[in-house]
């Protein structure tokens, strides 16, 4: 178990964040609380997909006068594509998340209150 | 009505649903390389790392890198070895290869990303406008400490932002990190002041004119080179400040561009949201 920890332990925490977010999510009923769930799924499938470009050995994949990435015809930095693909996903969740915020603010402002089931009822 | 439900009930049918998202996953890592293993010599990425992307193209096409199984890409490809400092001339001379892959390969998918941050500010903006600041019944005005202290910060954070974005190319972070620095020393300068408020409409030029600066870089290129967003400008010794060609160019105008964003969205929501 704990040589699985020490092998996975990015992979498990990954795993663990989008678990914790979506029970969250699925539990909580006031709109700030669900963006925040939401937010812990967006970091914890970042945390992921940098993960499965990572190896305990790799470098950084960056040129310095020490860091060397190429060795003997070898790649030894951690994979660059996807660390780039996250960093797309961080703005974009981020654009997301204040959008969502500003429409909750307008919600509170009509209803009153954030909690999605008293909304629903004063809907009817 | 859904009140019926006990919320024990529901707690335990929300692990359930947890539980069996865990399992999935479960089953994909049976599926995934070993840890330690993760091969990035085997991947499409080591092209990006070599900086060989354009010769890996022609041989693509003439069919030299696949075989017939399609068994990815072979081991036994000719590289050019890269040395920090003395490299010069070479596909991409942007010493972080994340930033090069960003800005300079994926460059048209990060004109996007800009739209988007640009379609969720003015969301926000649009979404939150026409509202009036109420004046708070408990005033209590920020001591004239944070005043001087958050505007000596703010001359400080500035002066790290642009450094952020305008090392992107050799360092970590680049202009995203270097806005979003930026807009931080703004949202000091709200604390304060109370009632404070930067020039919306100057925000707004520069916004507009910095994500013009970023379409008109990609047009020059697909003037002066085969493509939009090409790079036009000569890349240099690996390493240096003035390499990379137009990597730094566009980070600036990307900093430039979700600073004051950015900035927006903040002036926006604090207005917006203070109660009395």
């Amino acid at each position: 178990m704990i040589d699985f920890l020490q092998n996975w332990i990015y992979l498990t925490g990954a795993m663990a964040l989008v678990g914790i977010g979506l029970y969250i999510v699925l539990t909580n009923t006031n709109i700030l609380r669900i963006i925040v769930g939401l937010n812990i799924v967006d970091s914890g499938t970042n945390l992921f997909i940098v993960t499965i470009a990572w190896h305990p050995k790799s470098v950084m994949p960056i040129y310095t006068a020490t860091n060397n990435l190429v060795v003997d015809g070898h790649v030894v930095a951690a994979d660059p594509l996807p660390q780039s693909l996250v960093l797309t996903a961080i703005v974009i969740g981020l654009g997301t998340t204040a959008l969502a915020l500003a429409i909750a603010v307008k919600i509170y402002q009509k209803y009153g209150t954030l909690d999605v089931r008293k909304i629903k009822e004063e809907d009817k | 009505m859904m009140n019926d439900t006990p919320e024990m009930v529901k707690k335990v049918f929300a692990i359930f649903v947890v539980g069996i998202l865990i399992v999935g996953f479960f089953m994909a890592f049976t599926q995934m390389p070993k840890a330690n293993a993760v091969n990035v010599n085997n991947t499409v990425s080591r092209f990006y790392v070599m900086k060989d992307v354009d010769q890996a193209t022609e041989m693509l096409d003439k069919g030299t890198y696949f075989n017939k199984d399609m068994v990815p890409l072979r081991n036994d490809v000719p590289y050019t070895p890269i040395t920090f400092g003395k490299s010069a001339n070479l596909e991409d001379g942007a010493a972080n290869v994340v930033t090069s892959i960003v800005v300079d390969y994926r460059g048209f998918d990060t004109l996007g990303e800009v739209t988007v941050l640009f379609l969720a500010a003015s969301g926000v903006m649009l979404v939150l406008h026409g509202q009036k600041r109420k004046i708070p019944k408990k005033r209590t005005e920020p001591s004239e400490i944070m005043y001087v202290g958050t505007r000596i910060a703010f001359a400080v954070i500035l002066l790290f932002g642009i450094y952020v974005f305008i090392h992107g190319h050799l360092t970590p972070g680049g202009g995203f990190p270097g806005g979003a620095i930026i807009a931080s020393g703004i949202l000091g300068l709200f604390l304060g002041k109370q009632g404070y408020s930067p020039n919306k409409s100057g925000l707004t030029i520069f916004e507009s004119l910095s994500g013009m600066a970023y379409v008109v870089i990609g047009i020059i290129g697909l003037i002066g080179e085969k493509s939009f967003l090409a790079n036009f400008l000569p890349t240099g010794t690996i390493g240096d400040l003035f390499s990379a060609g137009f990597i730094a160019l566009i980070y600036i105008a990307i900093g430039m561009k979700v600073g004051s964003e950015l900035s927006a969205v903040t002036n926006a929501m604090i207005i917006d949201t203070e109660d009395d």
